[in-house]
């Protein structure tokens, strides 16, 4: 066995150079992954962070929630950005529903593609990131990353505040957006969103959103939001046109 | 050693399972929500399809339905997305103007003449669903 012992310092460097090589290939198209009784408990995403919004920022919150709460009692939906055709952006884009996010990577970009409302974000690996200031604000904002072993580090800043929140939360232009992105396994990837918003957040809030690799030769399908049937009445609710003959 | 694989199985994972569906759920928003619909009635339709529409953000089935007078009532029936709807054996030309149908539907709360698809049956005799579960995801726990 002492040959064994003398292998061991050379096996973690020798798998460490292999890493910074040439990183795993995130390439492929990814569905939402829930995890499940069923499913193995170390592929399932952790639980999310608190989300802890500043006074002031948390007294509308939570009215608008309450007043979300009492439009569905009277089996109303209040106005929100999808119903009128409006995207998601980062980092709302990452879990929509159960569509599906293709990711597609080349040593100095990753471009991430989701199925709902095809949503396409750029991951920039041979630049620096842009100051805050310097970035005309946007859906997607400025996205830089950079390999950490088997982890792909993403930094977004630049989203607009009317862009949609993670639960719904406001947020500045000052919010920063970090990934870590990985695979747990060849069918399992992580992406673990830290959003940081000194303005509006108490503190930063941690989640993630697991995907499982699509089966068989799945193909992206296009999403052009050409048959709208909702719209927004004047009370702000959402209502829905049906083709009455 | 022991301490420690004791506490991984039956509490601690229970605990995450749950803390994990819920952590799961929260960030995983549906398009839109399902308050139009009442989703504890179900109505059957039977009757033709003046159009089946396979868009975004929803696929629709445009359908007259005659009532035991035979007077002739237009429906408009929406399915989950063509993504969601393909998940479960729909295509685009899996259905088509002239076809006779029944339909099993969530109606809306407004009683105006519209619904949720809940199955199909084809004119070929299949059944096909509204795509895999369509209910909203449990509301998470803040504290």
């Amino acid at each position: 066995m002492l040959w064994c012992a003398a292998l061991l310092p050379i096996v973690p460097a020798m798998l460490f150079a292999q890493s910074a090589a040439s990183p795993p290939d995130l390439t492929g198209v990814w569905g939402i992954y829930r995890g499940g009784p069923a499913s193995d408990p170390k592929f399932r995403p952790p639980a999310p962070s608190l989300l802890v919004l500043k006074p002031e920022y948390d007294k509308p919150y939570q009215a608008r929630r309450a007043e979300e709460a009492e439009a569905a009692k009277r089996g109303e939906q209040l106005a929100n950005t999808s119903a009128e055709c409006i995207p998601y952006g980062v980092p709302v884009m990452m879990s929509i529903a159960i569509y599906p996010v293709e990711f597609i990577q080349t040593p100095k970009q990753v471009t991430i593609i989701s199925e709902a409302f095809s949503e396409v974000r750029r991951v920039y690996l041979d630049k620096p990131q842009a100051k805050i200031d310097d970035v005309a604000p946007g859906y997607y904002g400025h996205s830089v990353g950079h390999w950490e072993g088997d982890t792909l580090v993403v930094d977004t800043i630049g989203i607009k505040p009317t862009v949609s929140g993670y639960r719904g939360m406001p947020h500045s232009p000052q919010m920063r957006v970090t990934e870590r992105i990985h695979m747990l396994s060849p069918e399992i990837l992580h992406d673990q969103i830290t959003i940081d918003d000194p303005v509006v957040l108490e503190k930063p809030v941690t989640y993630t959103v697991a995907f499982k690799r699509m089966a068989g030769d799945y193909e992206m399908v296009e999403f052009v939001c050409d048959n709208n049937r909702e719209y927004v009445d004047e009370k702000g609710i959402v209502r829905l046109k049906l083709h009455n003959q | 050693m022991k301490i420690l694989q004791a506490l991984r199985p039956e509490v601690c994972g229970a605990a995450l399972l749950i803390a994990g569906i819920f952590g799961a759920a929260s960030p995983a928003l549906a398009h839109h929500s399902f308050t139009m619909f009442d989703m504890t009635k179900r109505l059957t339709l039977v009757g033709t399809i003046t159009s089946f529409e396979w868009t975004n953000p929803h696929a629709y089935i445009e359908i007259d339905v005659a009532d035991e007078k035979g007077a002739v009532k237009h429906w408009s029936i929406e399915l989950g997305s063509p993504s969601i709807l393909m998940q479960s054996g729909w295509k685009f030309n899996s259905i088509k103007a002239g076809d006779k149908l029944t339909l099993i539907i969530n109606p809306m709360k407004s009683g105006q003449a519209g619904g949720f698809l809940s199955t199909a049956t084809l004119p070929d005799g299949r059944v096909l669903s509204n795509g895999p579960r369509q209910e909203p995801p449990p509301a998470p726990p803040q504290k």
